[in-house]
């Protein structure tokens, strides 16, 4: 390489070191001061949520003598291993029509984030994204300690912010035995038909979602 | 007036190299803005590749990088450190294209689909693409990069490069080496 090049090759690693050294403080400062950043020392994935799974091939299962394990029972394992429970959507139904619902006694929980909140969830249920959970614990855990059964649900299929909602909540100190996780979530309740709530609690702002 | 054939073929590369530039810098601050206003999803995504075990690694690759790349982008439309900003975008491409091809293999063999019917949101911004369009567009940012690495795209520029040389004549060589 002949000398010219070469010092213009380290000029250009000098300056792609600087670039790298100031492009990252930068990127720090930006997240610092974005209202929607990171909170770099927090664990927002308690006890292995938040994997997306990939797909279980088709031929595999057929491959096999075994059936397909049913979702379901999967989901129900694994929430049984963190000490919390399913629910499907006749429990999920049952407990949204059960007089103790309008005296909180029974509480819903929506672990989706504002917008997806405010665009439509289930009349009557609190607000609680986990990845924010500071903004939502001031109204949120005075009812879950107040309540006798909580049920947590997201957007329902690969949608996992249930869970971690629900683990969070445990780990503050609501008692896992309450916690319910509805697998199905928002999807699975406004395909039966049933109504959603739009903007804040209890706006009174019902949508009848079509079957 | 006449434009002599050198001047014009010069002038077409000038006008074409500042034109990558700016598409690759806009590329680059969509792709980081679109990353950054949705950092939870983004952190999720990130999360899927298994790079790093522990939570504050995670969370701050997940804050940093798409502020990173749109100040790689920022860079690029102003015309500063462009080829030391040409290098970070080259050296940050090929081990994302690298990560999601194993991803999007992985995802093949569960499915046993043909890899190019592979589709999934492999956190580069755009939402889900199927993976030959997501090797190609890197392919070709990659390919931009490494014009604007070679030395092309001077034109508009505010300081092209952050370190001078020390001389007329290293200014003279520069100019004669990359043009």
């Amino acid at each position: 390489m002949a000398p010219c090049h070469r010092l213009e090759a380290k000029r250009v690693l000098l300056e792609t070191a600087l670039v790298m050294i100031i492009g990252a403080i930068f990127a720090l400062a930006a997240n610092q001061a974005s209202p929607r950043g990171l909170a770099l020392m927090r664990n927002y994935f308690p006890e292995g949520t938040g994997l997306i799974p990939l797909a279980t091939p088709s031929h595999n299962a057929a491959s096999t003598n075994f059936p397909a394990p049913d979702p379901a029972q999967l989901l129900a394992a694994e929430l049984k291993e963190k000490g919390l429970q399913l629910a499907d959507a006749s429990l999920a139904l049952r407990l949204f029509h059960d007089p103790r619902f309008k005296q909180n006694i029974v509480v819903f929980i929506d672990a989706r984030d504002e917008q997806h909140y405010r665009e439509g969830h289930i009349p009557g249920a609190y607000e609680f994204d986990p990845y924010h959970p500071e903004k939502y614990f001031d109204a949120v855990l005075p009812a879950c300690k107040a309540a006798e059964q909580i049920v947590v649900y997201c957007n329902g299929g690969d949608c996992d912010d249930s869970e971690t909602a629900a683990i969070l909540l445990r780990d503050v100190g609501i008692a896992s035995q309450k916690l319910l996780v509805y697998g199905g979530g928002i999807t699975e309740w406004t395909a039966s038909g049933l109504p959603t709530e739009i903007g804040g609690r209890n706006s009174g702002e019902l949508r009848n979602s079509s079957k | 007036m006449k434009i002599d054939p050198t001047s014009r073929s010069r002038l077409i590369t000038d006008t074409a190299t500042v034109m990558a530039r700016w598409l690759l810098g806009a590329a680059f601050i969509y792709t980081g803005l679109s990353k950054a206003l949705h950092p939870v999803d983004f952190l999720k995504l990130v999360r899927q590749y298994d790079l790093v075990q522990s939570s504050l690694a995670l969370n701050s690759i997940a804050a940093g990088l798409p502020w990173f790349e749109i100040f790689c982008g920022l860079l690029l439309l102003a015309g500063v450190a462009v080829r030391g900003t040409a290098l970070t975008l080259m050296l940050m491409l090929v081990p994302f294209t690298v990560l999601v091809f194993h991803r999007a293999m992985a995802i093949q063999s569960a499915l046993a689909i043909p890899f190019c019917m592979v589709k999934f949101d492999c956190g580069c911004g755009t939402g889900k693409v199927f993976i030959c369009h997501k090797l190609l567009e890197n392919f070709l940012l990659m390919l931009l990069s490494g014009w604007l690495l070679a030395g092309y795209g001077r034109q508009l520029s505010l300081c092209f490069s952050l370190i001078k040389p020390h001389t007329k004549q290293g200014e003279k060589n520069l100019g004669a080496g990359f043009r």
